[in-house]
């Protein structure tokens, strides 16, 4: 007899339907897996025949022939198992089930017959949905990430008997509740504050700037400033995340197989920081296993690259196309795949090799060689791409006895908010959402300059040796800075500010 | 620029592809006329083709441009290869600026009062080329609108430092660049002294504004002292390991200590008009600012609490300031005073 079983394969983040062929021959006992499956897919074939044993079903002593549809598409991962047991019990005639065919079964065996955990539930769900499914099967430890997709029947089970009981009509389980995304959010912690970091204004308010509109950062100073410690306080100024933001950056995690099966949904702000010894496709995403990269992981988030000039150049330089279109695309030889990355980059270096240039304590030990090898790892494209760069320096609190008091997270992201908002209006209707994503056009509509500010512009340029790649990139930022203080003209003060943030283009590097 | 080649001249150019300066030496004391010392000039031609190709001039010490300055020193170089406003080499008066590849702000300060004075006076910067104080020198003379000569420890299809390939090409258009090597000569250990008795050769005087106990450039003042070239020193802090060598020359009574950019143009008999003090109008902002700086660098906080204005409005402030050339910003977020003479 013949059985057919659904289930759903990943693809990127994306998941297309795999039709489970399982057939029962007469023949010399034997099991073949047809259909481009990878090890684990072919592996399965242990894993059923003890859960199925284990689960006290007899184990059909056929010729076994398993079909996954379409046939000429790679499988990856683990979940067919369930599918697969489902449709050899079917096929056999060891279990009733009726109306299995209008579930999609997603599920990896343990040999005890228990059903363990999946990679990539959520986006393997919502594809499912997309093309017309509503009812679901999958490993109770999902559950929770599938339970924020609401309109669909999601059951969850823990047991390979269980699943055939409710197949078979013997038991009655009810479908998985809704969980509300509210109730995610509030639980919102990133253990860090704002108000931790002391003295920094310079940074803190450049930060600021930089997560109001958008932009890319580079921070520059020696070790020990507090750079990390500035850098992990990002996400905690950023805006909220929408649930669609949060679905999307959750079906990124999820695939990546690192979401947390006891909350489901990724509900903050992800914080990424790749070592530098991090290679393209651990970076970019990919590998024999497709899997995003850290900076699809990033995606919607920040990715932290601490020490920067420390990266291979050949890893910084994909970062450039990614940073334009805010997707990492994959190409293989058999497919090409697309893994959102739209992230906030924040990046920190040294002024040197050795950190101590320019530091009134410590004499630097750097030739001017070293010195021009290190900067020079960070090309022009790629700093086209970074709005702010910023001096932060080791000047310890104490010494200042600084008497203004330092804001915490929630006061500034409610400026940056205020912020977002004003560009929302602004960018209504266009593929733009921020400054930092303006096209030339909106550039010259929006940053217009009265003349007191043009001549400053002029000016800074002139006497301050500003390159001329740094044009759009000052206005974009005097654009963020008008913005955080609701000003609908660019005036000149914000442009003099924008100009502070522009240290590369300046100073010892020349 | 093209020109014909005699057979003296031909003999020279092969003469300057040899290794060592004394076989160059060696081979032109030992004859009355160049030409003899070769039959056939293939290789002479070559070099000559393939200079033109590139725009690279030749100028022999037989021929009348060749300045008069250069050929009386002991050791004169035979040929030079040159890009760039050849006549700038016989301008009468020139002045060389070397000092250390490492400088400090100390030492940029110095350049930036010191170099438009020279520039007014119509004095030709010559230098090297080299990091820090050459390199700076040019930029800042060729900013100001002045003329400038480099000469290269190299062939002048080489750029050394690599990093000043963009400056070079600014001279090259503007200004000068020699060498005495022919092309494809890497800037070897040896040539950069040998390069160094050019600079100071060309120059009525050296000015070096830092220098460290072993800098290259107390090569080009010993060169000075010998060819009989005036040395101006600039004195530094006694603990400065980038004054070092500019101190020990006053202390052994070598060079002439200056002070003010005046006390070299005097003493090479240059004068210039002076140029009125500039006037500014701050607002009440930017003087609260620039009185917090008066007494000595000052770091943003400082500013920050000192003049209780919000980031964003300080930050404003700092870059007007730092545009009208009163402040600049140093390695830190410190801020200071241009310091003027």
């Amino acid at each position: 007899m013949l059985a057919k079983t659904r289930s759903y394969a990943l693809s990127g983040i994306d998941g297309y339907e795999v039709l489970i062929e399982v057939d029962l021959n007469s023949g010399l006992p034997s099991y073949d897996t047809v259909g481009l499956a990878d090890t684990a897919v072919k592996e399965s074939k242990e894993r059923v025949r003890s859960a199925i044993k284990n689960s006290l079903y007899p184990y059909p002593v056929r010729k076994i022939t398993i079909n996954l549809a379409p046939a000429d598409v790679k499988k990856e991962g683990s979940q067919f198992d369930l599918a697969i047991a489902l449709g050899i019990l079917i096929a056999s005639e060891a279990a009733e089930c009726k109306d299995y065919k209008d579930y999609i079964v997603l599920g990896e065996l343990s040999l005890d017959g228990s059903i363990n955990h999946v990679k990539g539930v959520m986006p393997l769900i919502i594809a499912a949905l997309q093309d017309g499914h509503k009812k679901f099967i999958i490993p109770s430890a999902n559950a929770k990430e599938a339970s924020f997709i609401s309109g669909i029947e999601v059951y969850a089970f823990d047991k390979l008997n269980q699943v055939v009981d409710f197949l078979s009509g013997k038991s009655q389980v009810e479908p998985l509740k809704t969980s509300e995304f509210s109730g995610a959010k509030a639980e919102n912690k990133y253990g860090v504050d704002f108000k931790e970091v002391k003295g920094q204004y310079v940074a803190k308010r450049a930060l600021e700037i930089a997560v109001a509109g958008g932009h890319n950062v580079l921070m520059i100073g020696p070790p020990g400033a507090g750079k990390t410690m500035m850098a992990k306080c990002v996400p905690t100024i950023m805006p909220d995340m929408t649930f669609e933001e949060a679905i999307e950056v959750t079906k990124i995690h999820s695939v990546a197989g690192i979401l947390d099966n006891s909350v489901g949904i990724v509900a903050t702000r992800p914080f990424r920081t790749p070592h530098h010894t991090a290679t393209v496709p651990a970076l970019m995403g990919g590998g024999s296993n497709a899997r995003p990269g850290e900076i699809s992981l990033a995606h919607n988030g920040v990715l932290f690259l601490d020490e920067m000039p420390e990266y291979q150049r050949r890893t910084l330089e994909t970062l450039r196309q990614p940073l334009e279109d805010g997707m990492a695309v994959v190409s293989r030889a058999k497919q090409t795949l697309e893994y959102p990355a739209r992230f906030m980059l924040v990046a920190s270096m040294n002024p040197c090799p050795c950190g101590n240039l320019g530091s009134s304590t410590q004499q630097c030990k750097c030739t001017p060689g070293e010195i021009h090898r290190y900067i020079s790892k960070l090309s022009g494209p790629l700093l086209d791409r970074i709005d702010l760069q910023i001096e932060v320096d080791a000047v310890s609190y104490e010494d200042f006895r600084s008497t203004i008091p330092d804001e915490d997270s929630a006061t500034i992201k409610a400026r940056v908010e205020k912020a977002r908002a004003i560009q929302r209006e602004r960018y209504k209707g266009t593929k733009t959402k921020t400054n930092d994503e303006m096209t030339n056009a909106q550039l010259k509509k929006y940053c217009a300059l009265d003349a007191e500010g043009e001549k400053l512009l002029k000016n800074a340029f002139t006497r301050l040796n500003l390159t001329a790649r740094a044009t759009s990139r000052v206005l974009k930022v005097a654009r963020t800075i008008a913005d955080l203080e609701g000003d609908e003209k660019i005036l000149a003060k914000h442009v003099a500010e924008a100009v502070q943030y522009r240290s590369l283009d300046r100073k010892y590097w020349d | 620029m093209l020109r014909e080649y005699d057979n003296d001249a031909k003999a020279l150019i092969m003469l300057s592809c040899l290794q060592s300066y004394n076989a160059r030496k060696k081979a032109y004391e030992s004859t009355d006329k160049p030409s003899k010392l070769y039959k056939d000039y293939a290789d002479a031609d070559k070099i000559i083709k393939e200079c033109e190709k590139r725009g690279i001039g030749i100028l022999t010490i037989l021929d009348k441009e060749y300045p008069e300055k250069l050929a009386n020193i002991y050791d004169p170089p035979y040929v030079i290869y040159f890009k760039g406003n050849l006549s700038l080499i016989n301008r009468p008066r020139k002045i060389a600026v070397v000092g250390t590849r490492k400088m400090t702000v100390y030492g940029k300060n110095i350049l930036a009062n010191f170099i438009p004075k020279f520039v007014e006076s119509g004095l030709v910067i010559v230098s090297g080329l080299a990091r820090g104080v050459d390199s700076v020198g040019h930029r800042l003379c060729l900013d100001l609108g002045g003329d400038t000569i480099a000469v290269v420890a190299n062939g002048l299809d080489i750029c050394y430092p690599p990093e000043n390939l963009s400056l070079e090409e600014e001279i090259v258009s503007r200004g000068l660049v020699i060498s005495e090597y022919p092309l494809g000569s890497k800037s070897l250990q040896y040539h950069f002294p040998e390069r160094n008795r050019i600079i100071s050769a060309l120059s009525d005087g050296v000015f070096i504004p830092e220098a460290g106990e072993k800098s290259g450039s107390l090569i080009t003042a010993d060169y000075a002292l010998e060819q009989g070239r005036e040395l101006f020193v600039v004195p530094g802090s006694i603990f400065s390991t980038a004054s070092k060598g500019c101190n020990a020359k006053i202390r052994e009574l070598q060079a002439t200590c200056v002070l003010t950019p005046e006390d070299v143009t005097d003493a090479l008999g240059v004068y210039s008009q002076d140029s009125p003090a500039r006037y500014v109008q701050l607002n009440l902002e930017q003087q609260s600012v620039m009185e917090l700086l008066k007494d000595g660098s000052k770091h943003f906080y400082d500013l920050i609490v000192g003049a209780g204005m919000s980031t964003g409005q300080l930050s404003s402030i700092l870059t007007e300031l730092e545009i009208m050339g009163l402040i600049r910003k140093i390695q830190g977020n410190f801020y200071e005073i241009v310091p003027t003479l």
